[in-house]
């Protein structure tokens, strides 16, 4: 992985006006943040936090009120970046009297793709995301589940090296958001970058690199979710199985270093627990933001 | 304005050419004008920057369109109006055609007169019913796609602006054609069929001129006119020398036969007998060699068709009895035009004529088919300028505003090209705004001309300046009265190319550039977000 920034976001604000440019919604407030080639980057954030905004200013669909954005180099306003680009909807936007083969082949016509590459690519596609049982069918008569699975396939008909996916497990059974994860990983080991938003904190810990917690469309939280969840000023230690007599002595050698027990179980810290406190700590005190600059969590993962 | 003369008048490619070029060029230039002004108000100094980079953008965008993706989203139109149902609209027809053949029936005596009914019937349905479909079609596409977000998918992939806007006004164009074509074929094999075998369907070629008129002393003038309503028709009085006069331009070629043909008005001073007869003559003129050729007389028939064919070699006795022998195309054409003579023999008689009454047919004629194709394209045409200028619409307002503005635009808004065209011939009784004022203060008749003079020349030329700029502004709503070209078909005639098409497809194409521009910038500035 390298250090080179595929998209890029400068103080971001966005406010949505009504139809008079009355103010109506500050939907985001001065985001900045940097997505790396390569990685699988996770906007998390509970409902009406900006994610989706984010991502439609990423494509161009919303003009930004202040801030810049970069995104492969270029504007988000280029149509040409999209040449290079897939990207998921929240709800797959499709045109629901097309079956699955036409809504690819339509897709790939809008790539310029040659017929015999689009048919290849359709094949490929529709095996991946396994709905050739339904490829012939319209995709009004998809379940949620399908639907999300052509609204991938779709995502993907140009072979993109940076993938947007909006919410892509929400809705999902979980049979199904273990596939759309375990797809998300593979375009992760084809090199792709992939940067997703979800609410479900599950699907962001077990395939993000790095999370943003966004709240209230500003920026709270940002870095590699394992040192994220690492809470500083305790030490894990993870044994076998002690009997109780054992626990009375371990107890009794961390007193002798001052050190106190807190708990015997439950050893691991989970994203959600980061997340609520992350939302608590700003409803207590708010206004107060993450500001990436200098901070270590920041900066590009290693490995 | 098609029922009393036919003569069509001749569209001036060239001027019309002028006028779309200076209307365009004015939007354009303010527009541009308006755009850096207002982007350097909200952004400052980076504002015209930005019109800049957006003009450069457009520019690539446009020398840039893919075939593959335009055609791809008008298939995908094509579909999608058909999922909507769209060609129930041929129930609606059916139903309609199954009705007017019940009620239609021709029981009247006058059977070519049914022929005009049965044409206008099918023309007026077509019309109407397509008009509505492609107009709700091209309207709501847009909007519908923005506000169920299928847009979005497609504009995030390398899809222009302008190749949405292209593909969707070629989807819906290609289903109204559909439409149109099936609705044609339908009522042609009605008409066919609905016309009794013993009359004939045909389509004459007339060949129009122009007209003069020569005083009851013989000198150069007017017709009188008897204070008929319509004022284009001018009376030519019996028994004197007072005559109208055609030049016809006659095309290459020297066939065997000309059929002059002519439908006048009698005009009887005094209520007598009514089926005394009415005289005409008409004569071959050739001025140059001072040939007149009198060719035989007739008696007029009201409300049909007089036909008197001309030889190629013309004879006639003169007063000494002697028969003189002329070639038609050696002795009488000059310069390629025909001049023929008409006038009255009956004193106490008139004859009313205008310009298109009288008129050279070439022979053969064409076959009905050809005629009845030609104006069924004219509606096609104006369908199609229908379906842009909604998609147009569409661009920039939602689906019911769209259909309102597009209404607006090709019904509402076709009186005020006969008004434009009152103004700017002056025949608005009273002149200009000025002219008015000057009339009022110095309490002058609205009928009384103005004094010759320089203070007259300069109130006239000052009320050109905003009736010139109404015209300009007229432009933008589309001229659509040539389009309507049925009732040539109706009474047999041939549709004029300089008459009625050539400025029908003049129309249609001068919109869509401007049409595709406006689309373009309108989804370019907007975000495509359902508000
Ligand atoms: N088109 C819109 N017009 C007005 N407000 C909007 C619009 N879209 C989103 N919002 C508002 O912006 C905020 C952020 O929304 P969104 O980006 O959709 O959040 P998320 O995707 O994180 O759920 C919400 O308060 C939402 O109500
Ligand atoms: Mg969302």
């Amino acid at each position: 992985m390298s250090a080179e920034p595929v998209i890029q976001i400068r103080n971001l604000t966005k406010i949505y006006r009504d139809f008079w440019g009355r103010k109506k919604v500050r939907a985001l407030n001065s985001l900045s943040l940097d997505v790396y080639r390569g990685e699988v980057f996770g906007l998390l954030g509970p409902n009406g936090s900006g994610k989706t905004t984010t991502m439609k200013l990423l494509l161009g669909l919303l003009f930004p009120t202040e801030g810049d954005i970069t995104i492969l180099g270029r504007p988000a306003t280029d149509v040409g970046k999209n040449e290079k680009i897939g990207y998921l909807p929240e709800e797959s936007y499709l045109y629901r009297f097309l079956n699955a083969d036409e809504t690819l082949d339509f897709y790939g016509r809008l790539f310029d793709m040659p017929a015999a590459e689009r048919k290849r690519r359709t094949d490929e596609l529709i095996k991946e995301v396994d709905i050739e049982h339904a490829r012939r069918r319209q995709l009004k008569e998809y379940s949620k589940g399908m639907t999300r699975r052509i609204g991938l396939a779709q995502a993907l008909i140009n072979n993109p090296d940076l993938v947007l996916l909006d919410e892509p497990t929400s809705g999902l059974d979980p049979q199904g958001s273990r596939f759309m994860k375990d797809l998300i990983l593979k375009l992760k080991a084809q090199g792709k970058t992939v940067v997703m938003s979800s609410h479900l904190l599950a699907d962001v810990q077990d395939v993000c690199d790095r999370i943003a917690i966004l709240y209230g469309g500003e920026l709270k939280e940002l870095g590699r979710v394992d040192e994220l969840l690492k809470e500083q000023g305790v030490t894990q230690i993870r044994t076998d199985k002690l009997t109780p007599e054992a626990i009375a002595e371990v107890e009794a050698v961390l007193a002798k270093h001052n050190a106190k027990v807190q708990s015997v179980d439950h050893p691991t810290n989970s994203l959600e627990e980061l997340f609520l406190k992350t939302i608590r700590r700003s409803q207590e005190r708010p206004g107060q933001r993450y500001v990436p600059e200098g901070a270590d969590a920041a900066k590009p993962p290693q490995s | 304005m098609l029922g009393l003369s036919l003569q069509p008048v001749d569209f001036d490619l060239v001027a019309g050419l002028v006028r779309w070029a200076l209307a365009f060029g004015v939007i354009a230039i303010v527009s541009i004008i308006v755009a850096i002004v207002t982007s350097f108000a909200m952004y400052g100094a980076v504002g015209p920057a930005r019109v800049g980079a957006g003009l450069g953008q457009a520019v690539r965008d446009f020398t840039s369109i893919s075939a593959r993706r335009v055609l791809a989203i008008s298939s995908l139109t094509f579909k999608e109006a058909i999922r909507r149902k769209a060609l129930l609209v041929f129930v609606v027809f059916g139903v309609l055609f199954m009705f007017a053949s019940w009620f239609l029936t021709g029981d009247s005596n006058r059977p070519e007169l049914d022929v005009e009914v049965y044409v206008g019937f099918v023309f007026t349905a077509v019309s109407w019913l397509v008009l509505p479909v492609a107009m709700l079609l091209a309207c709501w596409g847009i909007p519908e796609d923005i506000r169920v977000r299928s847009l979005h998918t497609v504009v995030t992939k390398p899809a222009r602006r302008n190749e949405v806007v292209i593909g969707r006004m070629l989807g819906f164009s290609a289903i109204s054609t559909l439409i149109v074509a099936v609705m044609g074929v339908v009522g042609y094999v009605w008409i066919v069929r609905q016309v009794p075998d013993s009359v004939p369907l045909i389509c004459r070629v007339p060949i129009y001129g122009n007209i003069q008129f020569l005083d009851r002393t013989g000198a150069e003038g007017k017709g009188v006119n008897v204070g008929d309503i319509v004022e284009i028709r001018q009376f030519v009085e019996g028994g004197s020398k007072a005559a109208a006069i055609w030049e016809f331009p006659m095309p290459a070629g020297e066939p065997e036969k000309l059929r002059l043909e002519s439908r006048f008005e009698a005009f009887r001073t005094y209520k007598g007998d009514m089926n005394r007869t009415l005289r005409v003559r008409y004569t071959l003129l050739n001025p140059a060699k001072k040939i007149e050729v009198p060719l035989p007389v007739f008696n007029v028939a009201e409300f049909s068709q007089n036909e008197l064919d001309v030889d190629r070699k013309v004879e006639f006795k003169n007063e000494k009895g002697k028969v003189e022998t002329f070639d038609l195309y050696k002795d009488l054409i000059t310069d390629g035009k025909l001049t023929v003579k008409v006038q009255c023999l009956d004193r106490g008689q008139y004859i009313g004529v205008s310009i298109g009454d009288f008129f050279v047919r070439q022979l053969p004629d064409r076959s009905f088919a050809f005629g009845y194709w030609k104006a069924m394209f004219g509606i096609w045409l104006m369908i199609i300028l229908i379906v842009m200028i909604g998609v147009t619409a569409s661009c920039f307002v939602k689906g019911p505003i769209a259909t309102l503005l597009c209404f607006c635009m090709v019904v509402l808004g076709q009186p005020a090209h006969d008004f434009m065209d009152k103004v700017v011939s002056g025949k608005q009784v009273g002149g200009g705004a000025l002219e008015s004022v000057y009339r009022l203060v110095t309490q002058m008749n609205q009928t009384v001309p103005l004094p010759e003079g320089g203070l007259a020349t300069a109130i006239q030329t000052l009320d050109r300046v905003p009736s010139e700029t109404l015209r300009l502004a007229s432009n933008v709503i589309p001229d659509l009265r040539s389009f309507w070209m049925a009732g040539w078909v109706g009474k047999g005639l041939d549709v004029p190319w300089a008459g009625a098409l050539l400025p029908s497809i003049a129309v249609t194409l001068g919109f869509a550039l401007p049409c595709i521009l406006l689309g373009y910038f309108s989804l370019i500035l907007r975000e495509l977000e359902a508000k």
